[in-house]
């Protein structure tokens, strides 16, 4: 038998996880549209709410209150990157979930492909894909109403794909509880919700409560969504915020490592009880 | 040498039963201080009734589940301490058909597995064509497992356990919901593979798959490995009795226990699987049968039972598992 090794063997196994989850999402396309739509869809409530409610001042309040006028592009700087984090957070689980109803999640466990290539691997499609459609949407909004500021988008991107990193750390963390509670949907979107709420997605977190600010410092989204907005809308670069770079690099490094080890745990008490196979 | 070792495994599940807020703690051994080999080119059967403990045996043998107690090595390789060794060295088939992708053509499944053992994509393109040809399914390799027949998706489970040539496999129920033309191609096989030189352990509740395929037979019960020998050994032991077996309806275990008093009359198992029109088998191991036999018929003919069909059988696996337990394995 001729195998791979090293490397090699890591690649191969997360292009084979990849190219699986493309094929499913040929085979099932429903969700690209709700991925395409729903940044926009995010966006229009905020923006609507601001218009019907705010009257005729709301521009003025809001680049008051935001240091920006844009408020389409400020409003969906923020949808879009909650909307890929909301992936990043609950795909780990809920692509882990979904093999256990397949009943396939075992037969992945059987072979020796190591446990983080398999869980990265289980949510990259889903990440890639939400990842490129943040990009065709942004894009094209920001391509359509502010054309000057779409190399910043460029630069922006770098910041969003750092940020992505810690949160597989929190998705590590998820998806064990997935799998020792069964029900993803109960924390992701209890989480995801409340991550709307602490990073700033619709307004700048400064408004919040100073305890509050602090559990926001915590999550990357707030510095990603930060930097995103003074790259696009303030003309700054990216090396020019080293600083919440920096952080992004820091919370990368702890959050995937803390994330995998409370999963391991709970996966040895899984084995010990004979959970993966359970519904 | 053995390339399965397994050394006083055990496995306690802890469950709680009972309302919410007034749950109790119970515990449910299934599997109980076993221990047995299967060396290089030997089939070893495990048998045993639903719920004996053959599967949590496999699954600790797989890693998926961790023992309580004890320990098992796969080619020399530690259950407990070296499973991602262990996980290279078996090639596993568990029970069931939605052990695949159905959203992806048979090709596809084989091919996703393949990446995830790490096979080189050059030699597992040929892999995956020799199973699909050694198993019937090259014609539909193209199409979605959704669309393939319950026996076509069980040759695909059987094929994927089979792609990283693993010194040894393990198979659970390979062959259950087959139709006989399936069946006989997993069984052949599963001969070639054993001539190849791997060591092979496969749960049935079918006891004539294991009388024809195994070298040795573990007769597991409770999660207790009651006995354990090659198929003609077993047999040999229970032939001192006669074997009668009566087809009959209105036949239950309560009806033919008092049968145990007749001191000709050393077992009586009744199974009610695998019979139709509500019919029943009685299965009595008895010193001089056809002497007996009469009296049996009459108390039965007493009870009301319905008798249908009487037979002097040779033994089967069946009745050296009655003979341990007392009871059939069919139920």
């Amino acid at each position: 038998m001729r195998t791979v090794s090293g490397f090699k063997a890591t690649i191969e196994a997360l292009a084979a996880i990849f190219w699986k989850g493309i094929k499913h999402y040929t085979r099932y396309p429903g969700s690209f549209l709700l991925y395409l739509i729903l940044p926009f869809l995010f966006t229009l409530l905020i923006f609507g709410m601001g218009q019907f409610v705010g009257g005729s001042n709301a521009t003025a309040y809001f680049a008051a209150r935001t240091g920006s006028n844009n408020v389409l592009i400020y409003e969906i700087l923020g949808s879009a990157v909650w909307m890929t984090s909301w992936v990043v957070v609950e795909d780990v689980g809920v692509a882990l979930r979904d093999e256990q109803m397949k009943g396939t999640l075992e037969q992945n466990f059987l072979a020796p492909v190591n446990r983080v290539t398999l869980l990265i691997g289980l949510s990259l499609t889903d990440i890639v894909i939400t990842a490129v459609i943040f990009f065709v949407v942004v894009g094209t909004t920001i391509v359509i109403t502010m054309p000057t500021a779409f190399l910043g988008l460029l630069q922006a991107y770098i910041a969003l794909l750092v940020g992505l990193i810690p949160l597989f750390g929190i998705g590590f963390l998820f998806a064990g509880f997935v799998v020792k509670f069964k029900e993803p949907y109960v924390f992701v979107q209890m989480v995801n919700l409340l991550f709307a709420i602490l990073t700033g997605t619709y307004y700048p977190v400064t408004f919040l409560p100073h305890w509050v600010q602090f559990l926001s410092a915590t999550l990357p989204q707030t510095y990603v969504i930060e930097d995103m907005r003074r790259i696009v809308l303030a003309n700054q670069t990216l090396v020019s915020l080293y600083g919440s770079i920096f952080i992004l690099l820091a919370l990368a490094l702890v959050y995937p490592v803390l994330g995998y080890a409370i999963f391991k745990q709970i996966e040895k008490k899984a084995s010990a009880t004979g959970e993966f196979s359970k519904y | 040498m053995n390339l399965v070792e397994v050394q006083s495994l055990s496995k306690r599940f802890e469950t709680k039963e009972g309302p919410v807020f007034r749950k109790t703690s119970k515990t449910v051994v299934a599997v109980d201080q076993i221990s047995f080999g299967v060396s290089s080119g030997e089939i070893l059967g495990l048998l045993g009734p639903n719920g004996a403990g053959k599967t949590t045996t496999i699954k600790m043998l797989c890693t998926l589940i961790t023992p309580t107690s004890g320990d098992a090595f796969v080619n020399g390789f530690s259950v407990t301490k070296d499973q991602q060794k262990v996980r290279e060295n078996l090639g596993v088939m568990l029970t069931g058909e939605r052990t695949l992708y159905w959203k992806l053509t048979g090709r596809e499944n084989l091919g996703y597995f393949a990446a995830l053992y790490h096979l080189d994509p050059s030699y597992s393109r040929k892999r995956i064509t020799y199973l699909l040809d050694l198993l019937g399914l090259r014609e539909r390799e193209g199409m979605l497992v959704e669309n393939y027949s319950t026996g076509m998706r069980i040759r695909l489970s059987f094929a994927k356990a089979l792609l990283n040539e693993a010194p040894v496999l393990l198979f659970d129920e390979p062959t259950a919901s087959l139709d006989p033309q399936s069946s006989r191609l997993i069984r052949d096989t599963i001969r070639n593979l054993k001539k190849e030189g791997h060591a092979i352990m496969l749960t049935t509740h079918n006891m004539e798959e294991a009388d024809i395929l195994s070298d040795r037979v573990a007769i597991i019960d409770h999660g207790r490995i009651v006995k354990l020998g090659s198929p003609s050994e077993l047999k040999e032991k229970v032939k001192s009795s006669d074997i009668i077996e009566i087809e009959a309806r209105n036949l239950s275990d309560r009806i033919a226990e008092p049968l145990q008093s007749f001191s000709e009359i050393s077992k009586v198992a009744v199974s009610t699987a695998e019979l139709a029109d509500e019919k029943a088998l009685l299965r009595i191991h008895a010193e001089k049968g056809k002497e007996v036999l009469p009296r049996i018929l009459e108390f039965l003919i007493r009870k009301q039972v319905s008798v249908t069909k009487v037979s002097f059988i040779e033994p089967t696996l069946e009745d050296v598992f009655i003979s341990e337990t007392g009871r059939s394995l069919r139920d």
